[in-house]
């Protein structure tokens, strides 16, 4: 029996303010642009495929689960922009179908730059998710996938039995996603490893003309499936795909309707949640990822967030603000706001004149801006914390 | 080929476009009759395939442009001006007519004429490449009625026409009524080995302008904005480098604005210094009112200096590694400006990046494409 195990991810970074090197006195969060994205992914994403899964729950009795991950970063825009979208996660959490994993809080790089931050975030988040929807997740989703043998070890001790990343072969060789592995010198927690392949078919190709899997339909989608050997296949994607990346036009709420019921239709497939699939599998081997990977680009790195001068020196000073926020609590939530990874996204220069997907998701004319903007509300905030200006 | 300006004469990217196009013609083995009008300083060239006839004697250039109130016909271009012209061309069809060639390549306005009357006496194809209209020398202010009349006359009678841009094939389109299927859009190539490459030296808090001082290129533009960023910043040089009717009206209003200090006024600059002042400077930029494509954007990157351009000018469809800004939003533009001062990471990943972009952009590649549109004339 192979588990077909859905998670989305769901989150809606808070986008910044234009924020010249002149403005004074003006908020970094730009409220009015954050509620007109939140507001047309909800109606495109968020409130039609709640529906959908709240719907297959119920058609198929308890047998159709998935699990998502929310940020906090998004829960807190939901609060405000769009409370009856918070609602219908609670309906779906309340049919118990549902699992919620926990990350940081802030959709943050925190894991790469402070254990004690990485720690607080991981709290914060648990603590939304329990007070929101009752669960106490056991299975972790760093950043974008971001893991390493190190991040491993800290989730481990935080007290997860579970943590997700990428499938890659980098880390696989020859061996396959669909198995459990233990992380390199941990004992207490597995590893689930995307099935990228399987995940990028709806991700990224699912309405590629070019692609020969097009057009791609759920009988043919569970026909792959079922031909998949191992304990799971994880399939791992953003959850905008749905009527957001993939726009209603192109099938994709059809396609996911009609996903259980052909899935069914094969004996040796169910669904299961992370964390019962760690409950009833045991790993088959080890993986060791000395340096970090993600779930990201071709590369799988971190590059997309922290290649470029630029990237690296906005991550430097944002994290070199650490000491002195603790004795300015009233700024740590701004400060920490500006973790999110997002941010330095924006700033990546990979294939920029391509004009490729980096391009699609950003609000900025370029990485330059990007930089500049994110550069002066630094500055700005130093000069609150009491620090000096840049020269 | 009939053009208006070419090296060691030159005061626009027409006559770096003409230099370099018949050069690489010549490379791909096409042979070219150049007439052009006679300057003070002779043409010197040894490309082969290539003949240079000069033409007359004009001294006086189409962007000396004063639009005065009153008598257009005052100052700026003169009387004299538009009948050499016509002399001009009147002459290069004499010279023409007595030569054998299968295309007819003019360059703006100021050749079309001739070009228009030997498409009909010679029964030879048309090609009207655009570097500028009337209305982009003007900034729109003033445009001269019978200029335009004559760049739509030319626009209509070519068999091909070639642009720098996708702004100015859009132009072209809605002012002219130019029949798209004719153009053809070549952006402007660069020979980056003339420039000074990625090597140099430290910051030392340089912003250059280059260009003619009149309305279609900005300097009002770059003179706030060098006012905004002195509010921040102290320790900056801003070069005014390049000639032109705005130079004293600048000089005043850096007076009037209390940075006179801080602005240094090249006036003519030889190649050898414009090299220099490319290379010496830590950002390019070009607030251009009205920019069909704008080659000088691709010299700085080319001597290694990351660059700020006008939203609208033609360069900025091509290249992404640059800032991107409305001429008018000084505000900004002065944010940019202070940003690459202040974070040498922004500086040096921007020239990188960009220095790479321009790699694409081989005057073969821009041969190349103009022997297709040839082709598609015949």
């Amino acid at each position: 029996m192979t588990s077909v195990c859905f998670y989305f991810q769901v989150h809606q970074p808070m986008r910044l303010n234009k924020f010249s090197v002149f403005t004074k006195n003006s908020p970094y969060f730009d409220d009015n642009r954050n509620r007109e994205y939140f507001e047309r992914v909800s109606r495109k994403c968020y409130i039609p495929t709640n529906k959908i899964l709240l719907d297959l729950i119920n058609e198929f009795d308890g047998k159709f689960k998935i699990a998502f991950s929310l940020t906090g970063v998004f829960i807190e825009q939901c609060k405000k922009f769009a409370p009856e979208v918070l609602e219908s996660f609670k309906e779906l959490a309340k049919t118990g179908n549902v699992e919620f994993l926990n990350e940081t809080y802030y959709h943050s790089l925190a894991a790469l730059f402070s254990e004690k931050e990485f720690k607080e975030q991981t709290k914060l988040h648990k603590k939304a998710i329990k007070d929101l929807f009752g669960q106490n997740p056991k299975v972790f989703r760093n950043t974008e996938a971001m893991y390493s043998n190190n991040i491993a070890r800290l989730v481990e001790s935080f007290g997860y039995k579970g943590i997700i990343t990428e499938g890659h072969e980098s880390i696989l060789g020859w061996r396959s996603p669909n198995y459990l592995y233990t992380p390199n010198n941990c004992n207490n927690i597995s590893a689930l490893l995307r099935n990228y392949k399987l995940s990028d078919d709806i991700g990224f190709r699912f309405s590629a003309k070019w692609w020969e899997g097009y057009p791609l339909t759920a009988d043919k989608y569970a026909s792959w499936l079922s031909k998949c050997e191992g304990q799971c296949a994880n399939i791992f994607i953003d959850y905008e795909t749905f009527g957001e990346h993939q726009w209603e036009d192109t099938g994709i709420f059809s396609f996911l309707k009609y996903l259980p019921s052909e899935v069914f239709k094969y004996s040796n497939l169910d669904f299961k949640t992370p964390s019962e699939i760690i409950k009833l599998n045991r790993p088959v081997g080890i993986i060791d990822v000395p340096n970090t990977i993600s779930w990201a680009d071709i590369q799988r790195d971190t590059s997309a967030w922290l290649e470029n001068e630029m990237q690296k020196l906005a991550f430097e000073q944002m994290a070199g603000l650490e000491k002195y926020i603790k004795k300015n609590p009233e700024l740590m939530h701004i400060w920490r706001l500006l973790q999110t990874s997002d941010h330095f996204y924006y700033m990546c220069t990979k294939w920029f004149a391509d004009g490729d997907v980096h391009k699609y998701f950003n609000p900025y004319n370029s990485p330059y801006d990007a930089f500049i903007n994110y550069m002066n509300i630094l500055q700005d905030l130093k000069l609150k914390l009491g620090l000096n200006e840049d020269r | 080929m009939i053009g208006w300006e070419f090296p060691p004469a030159k005061t626009g990217g027409l006559g770096t476009h003409c230099y370099e196009l018949v050069k690489n013609l010549s490379n791909k083995g096409i042979h070219v009759s150049l007439l052009i009008p006679k300057r003070t300083e002779n043409v010197k060239h040894n490309i082969p395939n290539v003949e240079i006839i000069e033409v007359g004697s004009v001294a006086i250039n189409p962007y000396n442009s004063v639009r005065p109130e009153g008598n257009i016909f005052e100052k700026g271009y003169g009387w004299n001006f538009f009948e050499e012209v016509k002399a001009f061309n009147k002459k290069c069809v004499e010279i023409a007519k007595k030569k054998a060639f299968d295309i007819i390549h003019c360059h703006d306005w100021m050749t079309i004429n001739a070009g228009i009357e030997l498409k009909k006496t010679m029964s030879k194809p048309l090609v009207f490449t655009v570097h500028s209209t009337e209305y982009d020398r003007t900034a729109h202010i003033y445009p001269m009625n019978f200029i335009v009349d004559i760049e739509k006359r030319g626009l209509e009678e070519a068999d091909m026409i070639i642009t720098v841009s996708e702004g100015m094939k859009k132009q072209l389109m809605e002012r002219y009524n130019a029949d798209q299927s004719k153009i053809t859009v070549i952006y402007n190539g660069i020979d980056s080995s003339k420039y000074f490459g990625l090597t140099k030296k430290d910051s030392n808090g340089t912003v250059l302008f280059l260009g003619r001082l009149t309305n279609q290129k900005g300097p009002y533009f770059f003179m706030h904005t060098a006012k905004k960023v002195l509010e921040k910043k102290k320790n900056v040089t801003f070069v005014m480098a390049g000639q032109g009717e705005q130079m004293p009206e600048m000089i005043k209003m850096a007076i009037d604005l209390k940075i006179i200090n801080n602005f240094i006024f090249t006036g003519y600059l030889s190649e050898e210094e414009i090299l220099r002042a490319y290379s010496t400077a830590d950002v390019y930029v070009m607030p251009s009112v009205a920019e069909p494509f704008g080659i000088t954007a691709l010299e700085a990157i080319a001597s290694g200096t990351p660059v700020i351009v006008s939203k609208n000018a033609g360069v900025a469809e091509k290249i992404a590694h640059c800032f991107k800004v409305d001429f008018w939003d000084t505000h900004e533009m002065a944010n940019q400006i202070i940003g690459l001062l202040k974070y040498s990471v922004l500086k040096e990943c921007m020239r990188r990046n960009s220095y790479k972009e321009i790699r694409n952009f081989g005057w073969d590649k821009v041969a190349e494409k103009t022997i297709e549109v040839y082709r598609r004339a015949l």
